[in-house]
């Protein structure tokens, strides 16, 4: 190892709180010893990590309380040293660490406050790509419907939650009160996108929709979705369905290509 | 102008006049109002992202302004191999925006399979300046054109280091050929923490080069100071720069402002100070931007 390699492995230890020589390699003032100055870097290191954390889980912080969220974030901060080049992508993890680790995961709902807040983010800077509207599907050829598969817009999110998350992130960005935690039978999902003015959508799904935006998601055909469909719909009502369903998303803006 | 061409020239260093750093606080104010600014100074990693309205806005200003762009992550003196995922994505965003020039810190930030986000300082000595010349140099190369590197502010200083900050950064910018981003707050607060005179530093530097000036604010902590750019610029970094344009003539100058962020309005008034510090310290004829007058007054 480089004598700069270890100076730099040693910095990185110091600002990690592990042991580390590399005060020995600074030199000291009369009124300022070489660990003083380092502490400088060291308290950076945090408050520039925590800064960034807080930025991405404002609501999560809301619910939590400055106290619990410091707790949240010390916790964080020890568990995952920063990999990243770009500190946006610094706190990706936390719905994980809320899910895995107790006694975060005693209070579910937290993981999934944390998921809406790092899906918003994600819809914020995902791919650009071209917005198909309604007049695009009224041109196709009949003979396209057989084989019709679609490309959806890249900042497309189907999210599924066993709470009642959503209406609890919402009251806490509206600075309202949140409601009573409610568990569900069975998740309900959201539809997540961001539209042709660069503005994040989002609604609840029904199964059959985002069964349906699953496999239109995974390249599947028009007339595949559509015997997907029969799960929850006779064979009578399947095409309207997927047609209104269809509609709908182009009218939305979701849709960003046509393969035929 | 061509910057390309003109920063292969040493005798005629393109002058952009007066700018300020682009900040999100003020996408809207820029966008509507167009203000009288000579150019924005990005910082590229904001930009390094898929897309969204972080591009679109940057497309939108930049229609108007030009440009340059200032990077805080290239960890140009790390002992890590070059990260090549964010030189592609700092070249790509390059060609997007097409900026007059590009810049970095000199300084590490990432090693030991760890970000520090945060600009540590090197030992100023031959080893590290060989490190230094060798990978400025490959990323010149990879981009396709000369960088700026900028001095920052520090706390610590290594038993290791031999030489002065400025001896360190004129010979990592002659062997690499690479230019120099002088930070006029970042001379002053390291030079209080380190028992400096900043103006041995401003006259130490070689003049052919400076491309860039950054002016900020500070804070005091205790007996140290710390860069934390939340402040306006204070009156000595002005005589200092006063000092810097003498030395150096007319240098592309912005205003850095990073935390407890005013209304552009106000931002741009400090400007005005630059300006004046400049029409008072330089002659009409240096202060032209392409043939024109640089100086317009606060919009």
């Amino acid at each position: 190892m480089s004598s700069l390699q270890e100076l730099q492995h040693g910095f990185i230890d110091y600002l990690l709180g592990q042991p580390s020589d590399i005060s020995q390699h600074i030199q000291s003032t009369p009124g300022l010893p070489a660990e003083k100055r380092l502490n400088i870097y060291a308290y950076a290191y945090k408050a520039r990590l925590k800064e960034a954390i807080g930025t991405d889980y404002e609501q999560l912080h809301s619910y939590l309380g400055d106290e619990q969220f410091d707790q949240l974030l010390e916790r964080f901060i020890e568990k995952y040293p920063s990999e990243e080049t770009n500190l946006r992508y610094y706190s990706i993890n936390m719905p994980t660490l809320l899910r895995n680790e107790e006694p975060f995961n005693n209070l579910p709902i937290l993981a999934e406050i944390a998921e809406i807040e790092a899906a918003f983010a994600n819809s914020f800077d995902a791919a650009d790509s071209t917005i198909l509207t309604i007049n695009d599907l009224a041109s196709l050829p009949e003979t396209a419907w057989e084989t019709l598969s679609f490309e959806l817009h890249p900042s497309l999110q189907l999210l599924s939650y066993n709470f009642n998350s959503f209406a609890v992130w919402k009251a806490l960005s509206d600075e309202e009160t949140p409601p009573e935690t409610v568990q569900y039978n069975s998740p309900e999902t959201w539809l997540m996108w961001r539209d042709s003015q660069l503005i994040t959508r989002y609604r609840p799904v029904l199964n059959e929709e985002a069964s349906a935006l699953a496999f239109a998601r995974q390249g599947q055909s028009f007339p595949a979705i559509c015997e997907a469909l029969l799960d929850y719909f006779s064979e009578d009502e399947v095409p309207v369905k997927a047609i209104t369903f269809l509609q709908t998303w182009m009218q939305e803006g979701l849709v960003s290509k046509l393969h035929y | 102008m061509d910057a390309k061409q003109d920063m292969k020239n040493d005798d005629a260093r393109p002058f952009l006049g007066f700018g300020l750093g682009l900040r999100t606080e003020h996408y809207q104010h820029v966008i509507e109002h167009k203000p009288e600014v000579d150019w924005f100074e990005i910082i590229s990693e904001n930009y390094m992202v898929p897309g969204g309205k972080p591009l679109a806005n940057l497309d939108k200003i930049r229609a108007d302004y030009p440009m340059v762009m200032h990077g805080v992550s290239m960890s140009i003196g790390s002992t890590d191999p070059l990260n090549k995922n964010y030189l592609n994505d700092l070249k790509t965003l390059i060609n997007r925006v097409e900026p007059y020039w590009y810049s970095d810190h000199l300084c590490w930030t990432h090693a030991h399979n760890t970000n520090s986000h945060d600009l540590l300082p090197l030992p100023y000595n031959e080893d590290t300046i060989n490190h230094l010349a060798a990978r400025i140099s490959q990323v010149q190369d990879f981009i396709g054109r000369p960088m700026l590197v900028e001095n920052l502010s520090s706390y610590v200083t290594y038993n290791e280091s031999v030489m002065s900050e400025w001896e360190f950064l004129n010979e990592i910018a002659k062997r690499s050929g690479c230019y120099i981003l002088l930070d006029i707050n970042n001379i002053f607060v390291s030079a209080h923490n380190h028992q400096f005179k900043p103006k041995d530093y401003i006259d130490g530097i070689d003049n052919e080069r400076v491309m860039q000036f950054h002016l900020a604010g500070h804070s005091y902590q205790g007996d140290m100071i710390i860069d934390t750019h939340d402040h306006d610029v204070c009156d000595p970094v002005w005589d200092l720069y006063a000092y810097a344009l003498q030395r150096f003539g007319a240098v592309s100058t912005m205003i850095e402002r990073d935390d407890n962020i005013p209304d552009f309005s106000e931002l741009r008034q400090e400007l005005a100070i630059a300006e004046d510090v400049a029409t008072k310290t330089l002659s009409t004829e240096q202060l032209h931007v392409a043939g024109q007058p640089v100086l317009k007054g606060v919009a």
